[in-house]
């Protein structure tokens, strides 16, 4: 066996280098392919997801690719690979998670961006729901429905690749099989987390907390599996390191002319899959879109990514002035206003009408010396403050630099040579801290 | 007025003397006063609506209504020293001319020169700075000493300082807590439309720092 080919099986059995090339190019090596195939069988289960060979033949797959103006070398392979969620093909060579989890980073990445060079005051909590809102999983979720993919009713092998395979969870209110109980009441097995401290129920997860531990969310992170500590199994089928073991697999290889790979790559056993866990339409729906996008930034590349990205989650309208949720704001336009050295904001009522009727309405403006700042109006003078103050904080908080002045790292990346230059942006120093 | 008299006695129930106070005299209409009430009633409607004297074909009337301004059209104040459109609100309250078009609601200048005279709703008043060490000891002795003859409001005017920064100075606890159980003997004497209204009012009160 040449060290070509360890390394293909290396591959075949790694988490993100895959079979996008052996399904891509079934025709020509397909000798090759079913040689693999005789030595790679680890999934003994039955097979729940349509074979990659439908592909092609499904109306629907194709339909899907033209309708969403995917670039030709996306093949519709990849795309059917896309659909299968790993709760019904629990093979990571053959699901769609490790595109996801790539698609996932991609996605989070153009969108932080975007958010932080347009807007680049915007506290952290807006930061971390704005985030959400653009590439969470319920949005996402909303972008596949629009997208007219429909799911499997169950999976099986007979069904068309052009829907999402997924096998679906029982929902909690339903009756658990030979119980009295309902699913949400039984004894659950422990969540698989990343295992660290902030997940004790206990731990109070400040914003500090929730940026370094979380996830871009700022939410805690469910689906890594445990890493952490020593005794825990790496990932299925990822290597690992044993100095210590002469691995029979290598010792074939005595030819000289080829250097052995490094000795502490170990190919560790077969993993057997157990009964993949079941999941939602919504987290399935955006397992899919953040698989898609990673396939598109396999196959296509950076350019094909990041258009998909604007055109279908930067063309989502989401109305940040709506996020934000003042407790204090008179006492934060004070803070900010001392902060910036701008004169202590004043409110002086501007307007009103039917001071002395039931539903009297005042207008009220807030002023930094001769500066209007921010404007309210209210059924009384106190509520018409407080609004100008939360208007004139928001209008802080959403300022966003002159269009020609923004520029995203990712749009100079890798392009040094080519006459496109880095404009530094804005830097904000953080929100009022009161 | 006789008529009227006769028939409240013989029905006291139609129209009692403080109701007949409330209705408006010059709102009942008869034949005499129809074209006259009509007339009073015909409103003017806004010039911009009316047929252009100027524009002989058609065009657009821009006049929007009155409403708060955008939250992402930034305050110059507010602007960042580099930005560019700082420098184009100060220029601009230099050139006098405003486009017709644009019946204008407030430009900056003018906003700036009235700014002053608008009233505050407050009453404004200078930080002081002026309490040292000796007298915030003294609070916090006359506090100690007899929290009910020294309350907050009489420590912040004996001092003249704000009641809050007495309370920064100076607690009393067991008053505190007392102040608190007749408060809530109070509240368990409420109804439920009294307890209702005060939690609807708490609910309202949170949403003023939304966008709602």
């Amino acid at each position: 066996m040449t060290r070509d080919e360890i390394h293909d099986g290396i591959c075949r059995r790694g988490v993100i280098t895959l079979n996008i090339s052996g399904e891509g190019k079934e025709d020509a090596s397909r000798v090759e392919e079913k040689r693999r195939d005789d030595s790679y069988q680890p999934f003994t289960g039955n097979l729940n997801a349509p074979s990659h060979r439908e592909a092609l033949r499904s109306a629907k797959l194709s339909a899907l690719h033209a309708r969403l103006q995917l670039p030709i070398k996306l093949p519709l392979q990849t795309l059917a690979r896309c659909l299968v969620d790993p709760s019904v093909d629990p093979r990571p060579g053959y699901n769609n998670e490790p595109l996801s989890i790539l698609g996932q980073e991609l996605l989070g990445y153009y969108t932080a961006e975007w958010l932080m060079t347009k807007y680049p005051r915007l506290p952290m909590p807006i930061l971390f729901a704005a985030q959400y809102a653009y590439v969470g999983s319920s949005a996402l979720s909303a972008m596949r429905a629009e997208w007219g993919v429909e799911a499997v009713a169950a999976p099986g092998p007979e069904v068309d690749p052009g829907l999402l395979q997924l096998k679906r969870q029982i929902p909690g209110n339903a009756m658990a099989e030979g119980e009295q109980m309902r699913i949400k009441h039984m004894p659950q097995a422990r969540r698989v987390g990343s295992g660290r401290r902030n997940e004790e129920h206990n731990y109070r997860r400040g914003m500090s907390s929730r940026i370094v531990y979380d996830d871009q969310f700022g939410d805690l992170q469910t689906t890594l599996p445990v890493s952490t500590s020593d005794d825990t199994s790496p990932y299925p089928s990822a290597p690992i390191s044993r100095p210590d073991e002469t691995t029979p697999f290598f010792s074939q290889d005595t030819s000289s002319e080829h250097r052995p790979p490094p000795s502490d790559w170990y190919l560790p056993a077969q993993p057997t899959y157990e009964d993949p866990t079941a999941t939602t339409l919504e987290a399935a729906s955006a397992t899919f879109v953040r698989a898609l996008a990673g396939a598109l930034y396999l196959h296509a590349g950076t350019p094909a990514a990041k258009h998909f990205h604007t055109e279908h989650v930067l063309s989502r309208h989401l109305p940040l002035h709506t996020l934000f949720n003042f407790a204090h704001p008179t006492r934060d336009l004070s803070r900010l206003c001392a902060r910036e050295g701008f004169e202590p904001p004043v409110a002086r009522l501007i307007s009103e009408t039917g001071r002395l009727s039931r539903t009297p309405v005042f207008v009220v403006g807030v002023f930094s010396g001769n500066d209007k700042l921010g404007e309210g109006a209210g059924a009384s003078l106190n509520e018409g403050r407080v609004r100008a103050a939360a208007a004139a904080l928001r209008a802080w908080y959403l300022y966003s630099p002159p269009a020609e002045e923004i520029m995203r790292p990712s749009e100079v990346e890798g392009k040094a040579g080519e006459g496109k230059k880095w404009k530094s942006q804005i830097v904000d120093i953080g929100e009022v801290i009161t | 007025m006789a008529p009227s008299l006769f028939s409240s006695l013989l029905r006291p129930s139609t129209l009692p003397n403080d109701t007949a106070s409330f209705i408006c005299q010059a709102c009942r209409r008869n034949a005499s006063s129809f074209r006259r009430t009509r007339k009073a009633l015909r409103v003017k409607p806004d010039p911009s609506f009316a047929p252009s004297k100027t524009e002989p074909t058609d065009h657009i009337i821009f006049n929007p209504p009155s409403s708060a301004p955008n939250v992402y059209h930034t305050p110059s104040k507010f602007l960042p020293a580099s930005d560019p459109r700082r420098k184009l609100h100060t220029l601009a309250p230099s050139s006098t001319t405003t486009p017709p078009s644009t019946p204008s609601t407030s430009s900056p200048n003018e906003a700036s020169a009235s700014a002053s005279r608008l009233r505050s709703i407050r009453p404004q008043y200078e930080k002081k700075y002026h309490l040292g060490r000796e007298q915030i000891d003294e609070i916090r002795r006359l506090r100690e000493e007899d929290p009910r003859q020294w309350t907050r409001v009489r420590l912040a005017e004996k001092f003249e300082c704000s009641q809050f920064f007495v309370s920064l100075c100076c607690s009393a606890p067991a008053v505190k807590k007392e102040q608190d159980r007749q408060l809530e003997a109070i509240k368990r004497r409420w109804g439920r439309r009294k307890t209702e209204a005060r939690e609807e009012r708490k609910a309202r009160k949170a949403l003023w720092g939304r966008d709602a």
